[in-house]
């Protein structure tokens, strides 16, 4: 009986059992994908169709009531892909062939849904600039020389109503915000913004040009925002309620608390 | 011989462990944007048309069609010798600081009603023909909205030339 246990462990011991051994953890770490792959396949079988959980995540940005721009994960593919739509903001603000009134203060509510299936964390970053009349080429031909502060979003909801700017990531011409609650399915966020409007003062900035030809001097006077393009854009970023400190570190880089389930920004308290 | 088996073994087992280092690092993120905007016009070019009989200027303003919607206000000068009388549309109402104020916003391509100035006091056979001079002036400034979109005209806009380029 002793004689069969050394034998046992003579064979244990020995460096071509340690070999063999190493070499069976190598094959199964290789072989590890196969069952990714047989999951797969069973995965389209009608008995684990109603069986297995999704867990998709997708965001949708709304504009007074309606969504503009959304990105979900497609649980009817498996395939990787995505269900998304990019649209435009402000497109509703005035009626056909009437004229923006330089001023006056638009409806603009924005929003955020969780329109994937898993809770999640919510930022939104906007930016505010003027183009040279041609948006389709906005980094190109960006004004940077004109000001975004006469581009009003109104903001909403700031601090006690669950929205938090991120002051140190903001300049003027772009708001980060940070929804500290998590968003549950289907749930939508409070308003991040309400009303838009362009600063009066775009009418009173202008440039003289003077030039003087056989004794006549002519002031020509133009106004610098005249015939230029305001643009408002917003992104929506959106990352899962598990592990959400870690996942928002490593998705925006941006170091945050989570404590039962409010996100703080950690340079902010 | 008994390190190189516990390296082995130690390798074999963070290997086997590494494996589920790819799915611990990754998060479920998403994304959705969207961007809009109008382009801004700005200036007006106005002209004053004047017609004179009878001792009456009758006066209309006309804005070019590519204008942006203005309020006008106009007003003549003459002589002390000479009153002046000002009729015609009810649009036409007068201002503490002698002008009168077209009620309505004049949008591009839009004319004022007429605004007739008369000239009162005249000398039946006026000796200096060259020193009588009836001079008409207007004003306009672009309209302004209040945030709730109500217009309104301000007079005392002052132009920002926060840049001034000189040449020859």
């Amino acid at each position: 009986m002793f004689e069969m246990f050394d034998k046992i462990k003579k064979i244990i011991t020995s460096p071509a059992a340690t070999l063999a051994t190493f070499v069976l953890a190598v094959a199964l770490l290789l072989f590890s994908s196969i069952g990714g792959a047989r999951a797969a396949l069973t995965y389209f079988s009608e008995t684990y169709r109603t069986r297995v959980q999704m867990q998709d995540i997708g965001v949708t940005l709304e504009e007074n009531g309606r969504s503009v721009s959304w990105r979900n994960y497609d649980t009817n593919k498996s395939d990787g892909t995505w269900d998304e739509s990019t649209g435009a903001l402000l497109t509703k603000m005035l009626d056909k062939g009437e004229k923006l009134k330089i001023g006056a203060e638009y409806p603009e509510e924005l929003a955020v849904r969780n329109s994937g299936t898993i809770g999640q964390y919510v930022r939104v970053s906007i930016y505010k600039y003027w183009l040279d009349g041609d948006p389709a080429d906005a980094d190109t031909n960006k004004l940077r020389g004109l000001s975004p502060d006469l581009i009003h979003l109104h903001l909403a909801n700031i601090g006690g109503g669950g929205w938090l700017e991120d002051e140190a990531a903001s300049t003027p011409e772009r708001t980060v915000l940070y929804y500290s609650r998590m968003l549950a399915p289907d749930e939508t966020s409070p308003l991040f913004a309400d009303s838009f409007s362009i600063d009066g003062m775009v009418a009173t900035k202008v440039t003289q040009t003077t030039t003087t030809e056989g004794g006549l001097t002519t002031i020509t006077t133009t106004y610098d925002y005249d015939g230029t393009h305001f643009c408002l854009e917003a992104k929506v970023d959106a990352v899962q309620e598990h592990n959400a400190q870690d996942a928002v570190w490593s998705a925006w880089g941006r170091r945050v608390t989570v404590d039962n389930g409010v996100l703080r920004l950690a340079d902010a308290e | 011989m008994k390190k190189k088996n516990i390296l082995l073994a130690a390798l074999a087992v963070s290997l086997t462990l590494s494996a589920g280092v790819g799915s611990a690092w990754a998060y479920f993120t998403t994304y959705a944007q969207a961007r809009g905007g109008y382009t801004i016009e700005l200036g007006d070019k106005t002209t004053v048309e004047e017609d004179f009989s009878a001792w009456t200027k009758h006066v209309a303003i006309t804005s070019n069609a590519d204008s942006e919607p203005v309020y006008v206000r106009a007003r003549a000068f003459c002589g002390q010798d000479y009153n002046l009388v000002y009729s015609g549309s009810e649009k036409w109402t007068p201002g503490a600081d002698g002008y009168y104020y077209y009620s309505d916003i004049l949008n591009g391509g839009e004319t004022t009603d007429v605004l007739d100035v008369r000239i009162e006091n005249v000398p039946e056979e006026i000796e200096d023909a060259a020193a009588f001079n009836v001079v008409v002036i207007y004003e306009t400034t672009p309209v302004r909205y209040h945030e709730d979109g109500e217009p309104y005209a301000d007079w005392t806009a002052t132009l920002n030339t926060g840049t001034v380029e000189g040449g020859a």
